[in-house]
């Protein structure tokens, strides 16, 4: 197979990249292991929501301040702005509607109830704008009975500490009560699968009408919607206070709605996706990657102008480590990483630990290396990135979505 | 009873320590008609007996170099059997000759064994490979052996449950800040309360000081000392269960040369060093005993060069100098009862410490014989006859499972035997799954939590093995957490519990943080530090809960 890119990885970074590149008519194939980390999604991407374990709250100014091997600083600060709109533009193209600047970031209230620095959150998820001004006094929190995977009591304490008053209101529906039969059933996304028929909505809005009538806003736990954002403003017309959804536990409806509407928007764009294969070993030829071979097309490799990493950090396999040293498993790119494995972790649980960090190396335009040299026709994009850590930093779905912009850009440019 | 009352009784006698030792001896105290109080510093169960591999002994081990000891493990292992059959799996165990040992050990062990009374078979290394398919297939001898698994956590919670039945009043998070003596005798401890920050006193006729290694500073705080050398041992859990029997090495006692089977993973153990006192409580596994016990692991099972290490612990054995010895050259690793009126001239004070967990109850036998003799009782033990709460002799033996139970309630069963027909079980609600790799149910959640002590995450683990499987309680601690602290009705503090309990499991996580390790590591953080914030929700300088 021949096509002009092809993408190791189809999570938020690939298909986003595949998107912009299948838009200026590329052929590009991603190759998708199926598991994407918008999973443990809330129903927000982040720009940039920390540094030294303050709240940021103007991430375009302070993305200046980041030291030069971020991700971020490669990309270079003066594009970021453009870079950021656009990628709110590709989502919303996608049929991803989502609210918020880069210039100042909003808050989003976590499965805990704790607000979290956010740079777009869902249109129909719970988003705070300014502590000081609350969007509703008086909150209704409609508790799913049953349901393990939205931690109630945790969540309303969260929310008056915020100074909201809160009232949790357990309800269920038959359909609801159904799934509680079997004991393994009640999680996010088997609950959106039930919950889609008018019929079903209206069982729900009947009970947050009868129950939150109070309520300045209701808040439901975000398990409606896996296909589309039509069946959450269903719903949000049948409810006469408004409805707002609030992030689980994974996993996650609202991310793997993101999933499945970025998927379907590369996929109507031209683009190949190879579901359920993964890249296990490419062919180099001199300081260019010739072809790469996947798990399940093994005798018949792929082959590109431009090959582009987007196969994720530990979590998503892009990178293992064995007890002697950390590796990229495809194929053995340099790695920013410690060869001690003392100096992977720290000793607590919440500190700052070092393998968080770790990534692929590229140089300036996010080439990757392999033994010191550029790649000249590979990129890195995403989390496999080295020099930032997306989980302390709050700067995960930012730096996949706008490197995977700059690559494509990269890639156009250098045709 | 409410703390306060707890408080103001006097006591026959106050027991010092929580763990199997303290739980056996409180158990037979109260059986013979003694009131008992029991206080631990920390949960039950943190200090050595949650601490070794879970292994119950057949003697084997010991046959060769300790034949007392030998003799003591057999015949407990035979009680343990009856009394304790709910926290016992009867695995059966190997000891197998690699091509590098000499095979002539083989005999000079049988021998051993049959002088202490433990059944010892010699089985054709084919056979061996037959009955337990992940042994070392270049095994050169074998040796079956009654070796078992035992669960020193349920183990302890059954003689305290029963030790309570009898009377007994238990309290956690009770740590003793001073033993109270007067003209030659001890009248009873001072105690501080980590609960509730109060320091209150508590009069007894006897102290028992069943604190293991600690109990070095208990015997300070009374004015006698002790020559205690603390012997430190790691082990690995493994993600899980590669073999079926115990498997040992047939050679002297060595490194990492135990293979446990225990319920959904199984343990490699131990190193084994000599440390200072002073260094007991930093239980921190170091990189040199990881790389040991991995590299010694391998030959006795060698599919565990590709199975996933899930943690890593280690636990304090007290080993005892003999009195006039204080090099410590000549030490016991059996038991040791010192009554410290003989020793020491000071009346009302006893000393129980050395042994094994696997000895606990004799422990405990001995150790009320010492009490009763003070205070004139003359009551007979019957601590080996009669069974413990869990194993009745109606109680449903595990074998016996049928479909009639869902996997929660079969799993709730292994744990608590007959105990767990007390977990509510009538509505949806109360079979809903909070933890999917052990199978705790919000039902089992509640009984351990109004039935068994439990004040925090970390005690609920102990009691229900919560977070104990292959994730490492990557999404169970968060639905724990929030069922917890509405029970509790202390939701503010759930975060902060939540914060401790990952912390905890991070410790043993560390020393093995690599491959899915690693991995499952950045998972949990990506969702309670990435999705939920809670890094930014609590701080946890000086806030960490004692292990």
């Amino acid at each position: 197979m021949r096509m002009d890119t092809v993408i190791m990885g189809g999570g938020l970074s690939g298909l986003t990249c595949g998107i912009a590149l299948a838009k200026r008519g590329q052929r590009v194939a991603i190759v998708a292991s199926g598991q994407s980390t918008l999973l443990f999604n809330g129903g927000s991407m982040e720009l940039l929501g920390s540094i030294d374990g303050k709240a940021v709250t103007a991430p375009l100014e302070a993305i200046a301040t980041l030291p030069q091997n971020h991700p971020y600083r490669k990309i270079g600060d003066d594009r970021i702005a453009a870079l950021a709109d656009e990628a709110k533009q590709l989502l919303a193209d996608a049929g991803i509607n989502m609210e918020g600047n880069a210039a100042a970031n909003h808050w989003r209230i976590t499965p805990i109830g704790v607000a979290k620095p956010a740079w777009l959150t869902l249109s129909d998820h719970l988003r705070i704008d300014d502590l000081e001004k609350l969007p509703a006094k008086r909150l209704a929190l409609m508790a799913i009975r049953g349901y393990l995977d939205h931690p109630n009591s945790m969540l309303a304490q969260g929310l008056r500490d915020l100074g909201f008053d809160v009232d949790v209101i357990e309800f269920t529906t038959d359909e609801i009560s159904s799934l509680r039969r079997s004991p393994t059933e009640m999680r996010a996304t088997s609950l959106a699968k039930r919950l889609i028929s008018d019929h079903a909505l209206q069982r729900i809005a009947d009970q947050i009408n009868e129950l939150a009538g109070d309520a300045d806003m209701a808040l439901l736990p975000s398990v409606l919607g896996q296909n589309n954002e039509e069946t959450v403003k269903t719903l949000q017309s049948m409810v006469k206070v408004p409805l707002r959804l609030v992030a689980t536990l994974p996993p996650s409806v609202a991310g793997s709605r993101m999933q499945a509407s970025l998927r379907h928007y590369f996929m109507m764009l031209g683009g190949t996706y190879l579901m359920g294969d993964t890249a296990v070993s490419g062919e180099m030829e001199g300081d260019k990657l010739l072809k790469v071979s996947t798990a399940k097309l093994a005798d018949m490799p792929l082959r590109a102008d431009n090959f582009v990493m987007a196969t994720g950090s530990f979590i998503s396999r892009g990178l293992k480590a064995d007890y002697r040293r950390v590796y990229e498993p495809v194929l053995d790119l340099d790695v920013d990483a410690d060869s001690d494995r003392e100096q992977w972790t720290q000793f607590g649980v919440l500190d700052q630990q070092a393998y968080m960090s770790y990534g692929v190396a590229t140089d300036e335009r996010l080439r990757c290396l392999k033994n010191g040299k550029p790649v000249t026709n590979l990129h890195a994009i995403g989390s496999i990135l080295s020099g930032h850590d997306a989980i302390k930093a709050g700067d995960g779905t930012g730096v996949s979505l706008l490197t995977a912009l700059a690559v494509a850009k990269d890639i156009l440019a250098n045709k | 009873m409410v703390t306060d009352e707890i408080y103001k009784k006097e006591y026959d006698v106050i027991i010092v320590g929580g763990g199997a030792t303290g739980a056996g001896t409180a158990r037979d105290c109260a059986m013979r008609g003694l009131s008992v109080l029991l206080v631990e510093r920390n949960d039950y169960s943190t200090g050595a007996t949650g601490r070794n591999h879970g292994l119950m002994h057949s003697g084997a081990r010991y046959a060769v170099t300790d034949s007392e000891s030998a003799t003591e493990c057999i015949s407990e292992n035979m009680i343990l059997r009856r009394i304790a059959r709910h926290c016992v799996e009867e695995t059966d165990g190997l000891f197998i000759t690699l091509p590098e040992d000499d095979l002539q050990y083989q005999r000079t062990f049988v021998d051993a064994c049959q002088r202490a009374g433990i059944r010892a078979d010699i089985i054709d290394p084919d056979e061996a490979r037959r009955i337990e398919p992940s042994v070392n297939p270049e095994l050169i001898g074998a040796v079956r052996i009654p070796d078992a698994s035992i669960d020193p956590f349920r183990l302890t919670m059954a003689n305290l449950l029963d030790a309570r039945i009898h009377g007994a009043e238990t309290l956690n998070y009770h740590e003793v800040e001073g033993v109270i003596v007067n003209q030659g005798r001890v009248e009873g401890v001072k105690l501080f309360s980590k609960l509730d920050g109060r320091h209150v006193e508590v009069r007894g006729h006897v102290v028992v000081n069943a604190c293991g290694i600690w109990g070095q500073r208990i015997a300070q705080l009374a004015g006698v000392k002790l020559n205690l050398f603390p012997a430190r041992g790691a082990l690995l859990i493994f993600g899980h269960r590669v073999n079926k029997m115990v498997i040992n090495r047939c050679r002297k006692p060595a490194n990492a040369d135990i293979l446990v089977p225990d319920d959904t993973v199984c343990v490699i153990g131990t190193t084994s060093d000599r440390i200072p006192i002073e260094t007991v409580d930093d239980m921190r596994v170091t990189r040199e005993e990881v790389d040991v016990l991995l590299h010694e692991g391998v030959k006795l099972a060698p599919s565990l060069a590709t199975t996933r290490v899930i943690r890593a612990y280690a636990g304090v054995r007290p080993l005892v100098a003999s009195d006039d010895d204080p090099s410590g050259r000549s030490i016991s690793r059996g038991i040791v009862c010192l009554d410290h009126a003989k020793r020491d001239g000071l009346e009302g004070f006893i000393t129980i410490t050395g042994g094994k967990m696997m000895t606990y109850r004799l422990m405990g036998e001995i150790t009320t014989n010492a009490v009763c003799a003070k205070l004139g009782n003359n009551e007979p033990c019957r601590t080996a006859e009669l069974p413990l709460p869990g194993s009745e002799p109606d109680a449903p033996k595990q074998g016996d499972l049928t479909k009639r139970y869902s996997f929660g309630e079969r799993a709730a069963i292994g744990r608590h035997g007959s105990l767990a027909a007390r977990i509510e079980k009538d509505n949806d609600i109360d079979n809903a799954l909070v933890c999917e790799c052990e199978g705790v149910t919000v039902g089992e959640i509640k009984f351990a939590v109004h039935q068994l002590h439990v004040h925090n995450l970390v005690n609920l683990r102990r009691r229900t093995r919560v977070g104990m499987g292959t994730c490492q309680g990557k999404l169970c601690s968060c639905r724990a957490a929030s069922l917890l602290g509405e029970l509790n009705h202390d939701v503010k503090r759930a975060q902060e519990d939540l914060a401790a309990f990952l912390d905890e499991r991070w410790k043993g996580m560390r020393p093995v943080a690599w491959g899915d390790t690693l991995r499952e590591a950045q998972l949990t953080a990506a969702i309670y530090e990435g999705l939920c914030g809670l890094d930014t929700a609590v701080n946890m300088e000086g806030k960490e809960d004692v292990q």
